[in-house]
């Protein structure tokens, strides 16, 4: 027999795994970016404060450090394999494409993340404890190793997206996919933009500065980092869209609001105006003020942009051969690996996968209902939910349509040929595509069914 | 679950090196991980009892190890990385579906480690000087001890449902009905946890005996104190050592059936010694611990005690997939890649080694120090080095990717 390698499935009613996976992508950002920049930031800093025998910037280091020891390390180590373990559930093949070619990739940015570790506790706690020039040294190497983070894990991030070189297909290697235009672009507006939010961050701590002078040095320093990056940020943004191939091109311009590319440019904006306002007057900057911008910048800068980079990717969830779905898409010469799609068109997915009971491997007029919510588990709830919350709620598709025939044509017609630039290419064959047809039908309430209204329970329905 | 199913999960892709590379790198850094969590487990227990205490020695034993503690969580966190990686290289099949069946605990894994750092940070923030004042809100730590505890059982479910192929279809499709809200953990063995977490009680009794070492190096130190801790290092020592056999031996006659081959074999002899090797070596060494770098030793032989233990641990899996399930983790297709290969070795090797022993170095040095520390000149050319690698690694990260993006 032959099988293709599906795990079980995870379905959250209530949000969907989806989100579940967004959510802490989105709160791990902000830690590790904040980090990464705060931790070049502080080179610099430190070199400064030993260039002009300023002590009192190590004492500012120090602060900011104690607070990102909370606020980034601790909660920026959990959330950093937190996505990682809700990728494996929400999606192992997904994960598991990206570990078996950068593994690597990924064990050396974990030499980084060990000397990380130990040089935020050592700049922290060392701070008058060992002379100026070790902890400046100190300092440097925790900048460098926390870049070198970075600089990792943007080739897999890309990678996600699209292999760094269309080679990559053929040849295969671990350099074709790393490196592309997409890594450099996307590494240049990471970089600008983690500063951006190292100097958002920044303020919570800067703004409980006492002493008027020195707040003010150092709330300027924040704002010209925080106006410099933003801009920056905002030009590598369009070098990064213009590195995106022709489908992400098509998905962006369509199948994104339209007021996305309003927002981002107002959120920019206001990002700017903010920094222009607290370097023109230092007082202005409070840390609830800054905790406010901090919160604001998560919901308007990066949930839109993780959002966007999950669409953009569609149908794949990793290296435009794995699917969202979880099938394997097409040929990849380089790692000899297969499509999985010709198996399922000659075998069907109830008699292939791994993980179905023996009872639904065949359909039948009495488990068809059963038998189409495990093809709807498996083929589309990576994407739809199949409640009537969370991402894009199956039922709501299909507007209530309760002619399993029709049904059955648009999924054989839409999906079951491949011809939607969104949507993976789903072969169904005619007794599968007739139990899902049923159970989608199954999910809207039927319009024919009388509606009750009585007193007692007013909104029944 | 036949084998064909088994090897279907797994990724198409391959694995970039030979398996038993990575096999061996999951045993070593799985070793680290269980020492810094068995470790952090052990600072909050004597956190707990000096924070309870009046006696002043256990009150300073307390401010002591709950720094180490919060240090011992970020370690412990960073250093399960590395096996999380690796143990899905070559057992993907397993981990997956082990994880995607208690999904909801996966994510609950999280939250709940989260909750658990943040009351620890909570603790010692309202404790700053738990040596002479008394102790506020202790039943944060509980929260916090309590909650690691929960963490680590669902670490311990994770890693125990991966050796029970044969139940997996009957808890995702319970009588034949597909429920997938991962909402349960399926498989577990008590007596496994509490090997592994009682272990705890030796591994911070060598903990203290290094500690104990770490002081007598730092001038004007309270000799009474240091005289306090050795008695104490010792009886710890001899009760883990007691634990760890009593609870290892429960976990051995409690193995099921398909396991039991490995209750008489030497992976279990080996750790055995191992374990008693260094329960025992405290005691053998007396007065010595008290000479030269002597008193650091319990710990190094401790941590190649649990080596044994995590290698015997691999044995149990990898012999019960192969001889049980027909799952060989050795015969994964390679797509061998040399490149980031070697690059991952170099890193390590060289820019970790040479990094990492002048930070450690450093802070070590700095603890034994009143006042400022000032390195010497040839730590000092050990942090230039240090620094010049990490530059030299960025260059060659440009300078192979412009070259590879131009080519
Ligand atoms: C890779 C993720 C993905 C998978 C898997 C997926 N869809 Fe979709 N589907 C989408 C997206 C994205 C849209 C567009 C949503 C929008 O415009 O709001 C969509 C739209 C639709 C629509 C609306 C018609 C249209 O063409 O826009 C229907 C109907 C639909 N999907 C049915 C299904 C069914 C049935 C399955 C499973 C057999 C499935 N989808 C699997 C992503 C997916
Ligand atoms: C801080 C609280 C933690 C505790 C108390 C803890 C405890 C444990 C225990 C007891 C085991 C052994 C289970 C068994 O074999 O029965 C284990 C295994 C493991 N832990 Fe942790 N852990 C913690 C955090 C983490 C974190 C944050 C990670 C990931 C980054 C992690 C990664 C792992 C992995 C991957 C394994 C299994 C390795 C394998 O099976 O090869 N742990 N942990």
């Amino acid at each position: 027999m032959e099988y293709i390698g599906l795990y079980p499935m995870w379905y959250e009613p209530g949000v969907g795994s989806g989100w579940i996976v967004g959510l802490i992508a989105t709160v791990h950002v902000l830690f590790s970016h904040t980090a990464v920049g705060a931790a070049l930031f502080f080179a610099y800093l430190a070199t400064v404060s030993y260039r002009r025998n300023q002590p009192e910037l190590l004492e500012f280091i120090k602060k900011y450090g104690l607070f990102l020891l909370i606020f980034s390390y601790v909660l920026g180590s959990i959330t950093g394999p937190g996505i990682w373990y809700s990728t494996t559930v929400a999606s192992p093949r997904g994960i598991s494409a990206l570990i078996h070619s950068f593994v690597w990739k990924w064990a050396t940015e974990w030499v980084f993340f060990v000397i990380e570790v130990v040089g935020v506790y050592m700049i922290i706690y060392l701070v008058g404890k060992v002379d100026r020039a070790t902890h400046l040294r100190i300092s440097i190497i925790f900048g460098l190793a926390s870049y070198g983070t970075m600089l990792i894990i943007i080739g897999i991030l890309s990678f996600m997206m699209w292999p760094g070189k269309p080679e990559w297909f053929v040849e295969g290697g671990y350099l074709n996919g790393f490196y592309g235009s997409n890594t450099f672009a996307q590494l240049a507006m990471r970089t600008a933009f983690m500063f951006t939010m190292t100097a958002v961050v920044g303020g919570v701590v800067a703004g409980a500065i006492k002493d008027a002078a020195f707040k003010k040095e150092i709330t300027r320093k924040l704002a010209v980092l925080g106006m410099v990056s933003t801009v920056t940020g905002g030009l590598m943004f369009q070098w990064y869209m213009n590195t995106l191939p022709e489908t992400a091109q098509v998905i962006f311009e369509n199948r994104l609001p339209d007021w996305f590319g309003v927002s981002l440019i107002a959120t920019l904006g206001g990002i700017f105006a903010w920094f222009a306002a607290t370097w023109l007057q230092p007082r202005l900057l409070t840390p609830s003020i800054a905790m406010g911008m901090t919160v604001a910048v998560l919901v308007f800068g990066l949930w839109p942009e993780e959002v966007a980079r999950e669409s953009l990717r569609k149908p794949y969830v990793a290296g435009q051969y794995v699917y969202s779905n979880q099938v394997i898409a097409r040929d990849v010469p380089g790692l000899d690996i297969q499509s999985e799609i010709p198996l399922l068109e000659k075998k069907g997915f109830l008699p292939t996968q791994v993980f179905v009971p023996d009872r639904l491997r065949q359909v039948t007029p009495h488990n068809a209902l059963e038998a189409g919510r495990s093809l709807a588990l498996t083929t589309c709830s990576n994407c739809h939910s199949l409640s009537s919350t969370g991402m894009r709620p199956l039922a709501r598709y299909f507007g209530g349509n309760s002619d399993v025939a029709m049904v059955k044509t648009y999924l054989q017609g839409a999906l079951g040929t491949g011809n939607t630039i969104y949507m993976p290419h789903i072969p169904l064959n005619d007794a599968e595509a007739y139990a899902l047809a049923a159970y989608i039908v199954s999910l809207s309430p039927s319009p024919e069914k009388p509606v009750v209204r009585t007193a007692a329970a007013p909104n029944q329905e | 679950m036949d084998a064909a199913m088994l090897y279907a999960l797994r990724d198409p892709a391959g694995v970039p090196s030979h398996p038993i590379i990575f096999l061996v790198l999951g045993v070593l850094t799985w070793a680290l991980h269980i020492a810094a969590v068995q470790v952090m487990l052990g600072a909050s227990a004597l956190t707990l009892y000096g924070a309870f205490s009046t006696e002043a020695h256990w009150r300073r034993l307390a401010a002591a190890m709950i720094t180490t503690a919060k240090v011992a969580v970020s370690v412990a966190i960073v250093l399960g990385v590395a096996p999380l990686l690796f143990v899905q290289v070559i057992y993907d099949p397993f981990w997956y579906t082990s994880n995607v069946l208690s999904a909801r605990w996966v994510i609950g894994f999280i939250a709940i480690l989260i909750l658990a750092y943040l009351a620890m940070y909570a603790f010692y923030y309202r404790n700053h000087s738990l040596a002479t004042q008394p102790t506020r809100n202790a039943w944060q730590m509980v929260v916090s001890l309590v909650l690691m505890l929960v963490v680590g059982w669902i670490m311990h479910v994770l890693s125990y449902q991966m050796l029970l192929p044969e139940q997996w279809m009957s808890w995702y499709a319970p009588n034949g009905v597909i429920d997938a809200g991962g909402q349960s953990l399926h498989g577990y063995s008590i007596t496994r946890f509490a090997f592994f977490i009682l272990l705890s009680v030796a591994v911070v009794a060598a903990w203290l005996f290094a500690y104990r070492r770490y002081l007598m190096g730092r001038p004007g130190e309270d000799a009474g104190y240091i005289a306090w801790l050795g008695p104490l290092a010792h009886k710890l020592m001899l009760a883990g050592g007691v634990l760890a056999v009593a609870s290892g031996a429960a976990w051995l006659v409690t193995l099921p059936e398909k396991m039991a081959w490995f209750a008489t074999s030497g992976w279990v002899w080996a750790s055995v010694i191992a374990l008693l090797a260094a329960a025992f070596f405290p005691r053998l060494m007396g007065s010595k611990l008290d000479q030269g770098l002597w008193g650091y030793a319990p710990f190094a032989v401790g941590a190649v005690a649990l080596i044994v233990v995590a290698a015997a641990r691999e044995a149990l899996r990898f012999v019960t997939l192969l001889d049980v399930h027909g799952y060989d983790a050795l015969d994964y297709k390679i797509n061998l890649d040399w490149y980031s290969t070697s690059l991952f070795f170099i890193t390590f090797a060289v820019l970790g080694g040479v990094v990492l022993g002048y930070l450690l170095t450093v802070a070590w040095k700095a603890g034994q120090t009143k006042g400022v520390y000032t390195p010497s000149p040839a730590l000092t050319r050990l942090g230039n080095v240090s620094i010049g690698l990490l530059v030299l690694w960025i260059v060659q990260y440009f300078a192979i990717g412009f070259y590879v993006w131009a080519r």
